[in-house]
């Protein structure tokens, strides 16, 4: 029943917003219009309110093309830089942390002007000039992408297995879960989260673990190999099956992953299986939209910023948080969600305040480390990668 | 009715176009290697020589990229995955060979194309599937292990077969077994029944029959086939990515991750060096067991 009332209010609000958008075409007020259905060029889970993008749509009062992008940051930056993805497309999303200012420093993005999103106001704090994340959205200090997700990655583990919780990455390289434990086969979150244990315990004198030198990146990568060599890992995961089966199917009882394969290897497993807050720090991380340098010659600025408008909204907020566990950009979503009891029942609403607080507590973590995709040094991170794998 | 007459000369002009059609047409396959195999293969071999930017590459000449090959951990990783892949080669002969001589020997002649069609089915479903399918059935709580531990034959869920190096041969021998099946049915076929016949008349025991008869006549076969898996299995990344332990590896995995980090002269490297050991096996194939044999079923 709660489903169907929930279709029916999705209907009528995209009725209302189809009828808004005839409406505004009638009045030859959208720029949009004449220039055709936004073409954005993201991921599937960028969306939320129904299994298309029409409740996006409906919501911004706009038409989209979608355009499935995969998680790969270097396929995009391709794309972008010496391919034709300004030409296929008027916005996109990144793929971590570091992107902006690869696109941004070639022109294949261009600067936003936040005045057209009225929902910048209740943007997070630390997006603001001078916060932790200010300078994830900005080119030499000018706002070029809308971030509408983050988080701080940590470390799942399954708590009906080992009846107890778990607060540091210790956990990662303790015997007692020997054979038991994954990392990402992916050089960046894997050096990063390790980086950010070894220096916040002591083990290593780091500067910054999002961007080491070579002589640091040896340093983690050797640590690594002699824990690969007593046998510590049972392999390293690579997607989002990967991630999931392993912890579903107690492969793995410890695993440095995103949220959403704990949250759904918990479902699938029916077993308690929990995301930490691990004191030595998380790699922090958001995903942002970016205007095209085409779309904005094709005249399709007002309709991205009115698709930023509603990925700064609780609206969205609330419900990323709720279906894929992803952190909303936004202030104000306890109390959307307790705004609108018919689309978020009293279980819900509990979890969702779980979730929120668990990502605050993970947030306020002194030693966490933003993303970068690509760091200084990358040849060496490639290298000593390279060994790590071959030990 | 006023029909043709055959036996009136062709016009001479017409004989020409004749020999002209006759010989572009066997211009065409030479074109065909040509634009997709001796190009792009170029044009791996240049690019690997090129530099490196921050997005791309630029034209230039530098061995860089072979010199990060071959003085990095990435040579260990790609001589690990050509022992796995020979492993793999193996296992699938001892396995897929038998197959494709029972089939030639004891299948009636009519239904033998049928039985061997059977062998394309798994083909029929996504590689992607087939990989990710065999992860229920050899995990800790897989199918594998629940059997053995119902029937009490272990105590303790095998972990071997499953994110190790065994793990990777036991796909590869599953996802590329139909590739020795075929090829050895068809150097099979290369062979007359009755050599066979003559071998049972004069009472030869299997095992010669096999090592003096059917190895030296199927050889061409068998290599091409254990060239397909071989290559396969540097090649086909999801392998190691799927089933291999902590950083399992092939070629192909190099050159993605490669393409990750934006190193496309590296990657184009990898490619060139596989082509490099596919084309000195092809070679040493040919000088061994002439691998045109393969096609004299056809002739």
């Amino acid at each position: 029943m709660k489903q169907m009332e929930f279709n029916r209010r999705v209907l009528l609000q995209s009725a209302t917003a189809m009828a808004a958008i005839g409406a505004a075409g009638g009045l030859n007020m959208g720029s949009a219009q004449a220039a055709g259905p936004l073409k954005l060029w993201t991921i599937g889970i960028a969306k939320v309110g129904a299994k298309d993008w029409s409740a996006m749509a409906g919501q911004a009062g706009i038409e989209i093309a979608y355009n499935a992008k995969s998680a790969r940051a270097d396929e995009a930056i391709q794309k972008m830089v010496v391919g034709d993805g300004s030409k296929l497309y008027d916005a996109m999303s990144d793929n971590g942390g570091g992107m902006e200012d690869a696109l941004a420093s070639q022109g294949a993005v261009v600067e936003l002007d936040t005045s057209k999103i009225p929902n910048w106001k209740n943007i997070l704090p630390i997006y603001n000039p001078g916060g932790a994340a200010a300078e994830t959205i900005r080119h030499k200090g000018k706002v070029v992408a809308v971030p509408y997700i983050s988080n701080a990655d940590s470390l799942a583990y399954n708590y009906d297995k080992i009846g107890a919780d778990i607060d540091s990455w210790e956990a990662m390289f303790d015997a007692q879960f020997k054979g038991r434990a994954a990392m990402q086969n992916d050089f960046g979150p894997t050096l990063t989260n390790t980086a950010i244990y070894l220096k916040e315990s002591g083990k290593q004198d780091i500067d910054n673990p999002s961007n080491m030198n070579p002589s640091e990146v040896k340093g983690v990568c050797q640590f690594l190999i002699a824990q690969k060599k007593k046998g510590q890992f049972r392999t390293f995961w690579d997607g989002f099956g990967n991630g999931l089966n392993l912890l579903a199917s107690e492969e793995v009882l410890v695993s440095s992953c995103w949220e959403p394969i704990q949250i759904v290897a918990a479902k699938k497993s029916k077993m308690d299986i929990r995301y930490g807050t691990m004191k030595e720090g998380h790699q922090t991380w958001n995903n942002a939209f970016m205007l095209t340098k085409g779309g904005q010659a094709r005249g399709q600025s007002d309709a991205f910023y009115k698709l930023m408008n509603v990925y700064l909204s609780t609206w969205f907020g609330a419900r990323t948080l709720a279906t894929f566990g992803f952190g909303p950009q936004m202030q104000g979503v306890n109390e959307y969600v307790e705004a609108n009891p018919k689309d978020f029942d009293a279980k819900t609403k509990a979890l969702l305040a779980a979730r929120l607080a668990g990502k605050a507590d993970r947030y306020a973590v002194k030693g966490n480390s933003w993303q970068n995709v690509f760091p200084t040094h990358i040849r060496d991170y490639q290298d000593w990668w390279a060994r790590v794998q071959a030990a | 009715m006023g029909g043709s007459d055959i036996t009136a000369p062709i016009p001479a002009a017409r004989l020409r176009l004749q020999r002209r059609l006759s010989r572009a047409l066997f211009l065409l396959p030479i074109i065909f290697m040509l634009v997709f195999f001796a190009l792009p293969l170029a044009l791996t071999v240049v690019w690997s020589v090129f530099e490196r930017t921050m997005f791309w590459m630029k034209p230039g000449f530098t061995l860089f990229a072979y010199e990060n090959f071959f003085f990095s951990a990435r040579l260990e990783n790609f001589l690990s995955s050509m022992m796995h892949s020979s492993v793999s080669v193996v296992v699938s002969f001892v396995l897929g060979f038998p197959i494709a001589v029972f089939v030639r020997r004891r299948i009636p002649q009519v239904a033998q194309h049928r039985v061997i069609l059977l062998f394309i089915l798994p083909f029929m479903v996504s590689e992607i599937i087939r990989i990710f399918a065999l992860r229920p059935v050899l995990q800790r709580t897989g199918l594998v292990n629940t059997v053995l531990l119902e029937l009490g034959v272990i105590s303790e869920p095998i972990t071997a077969i499953l994110y190790t190096p065994m793990g990777v041969i036991i796909g590869e021998v599953m996802s590329f077994l139909p590739f020795i099946v075929f090829a050895g049915f068809l150097a099979m076929e290369a062979v007359p029944k009755y050599i066979f016949e003559i071998c049972d008349d004069l009472g030869a025991p299997r095992h010669r029959v096999f090592l003096d008869v059917i190895l030296p006549l199927a050889a061409p076969g068998i290599f091409a086939g254990g060239v397909f898996i071989f290559v396969n299995g540097l090649g086909v990344a999801l392998l190691p990515n799927i089933l291999g332990g902590p950083g399992a590896v092939n070629a192909g995995l190099i050159a993605t991750q490669a393409i990750s980090a934006l190193d496309f002269p590296l990657a184009m490297a990898v490619s060139a060096i596989m082509m490099a050991t596919l084309l000195g096996l092809l070679y040493l194939g040919h000088r061994l067991f002439d691998l045109t044999r393969i096609l004299s079923p056809i002739n």
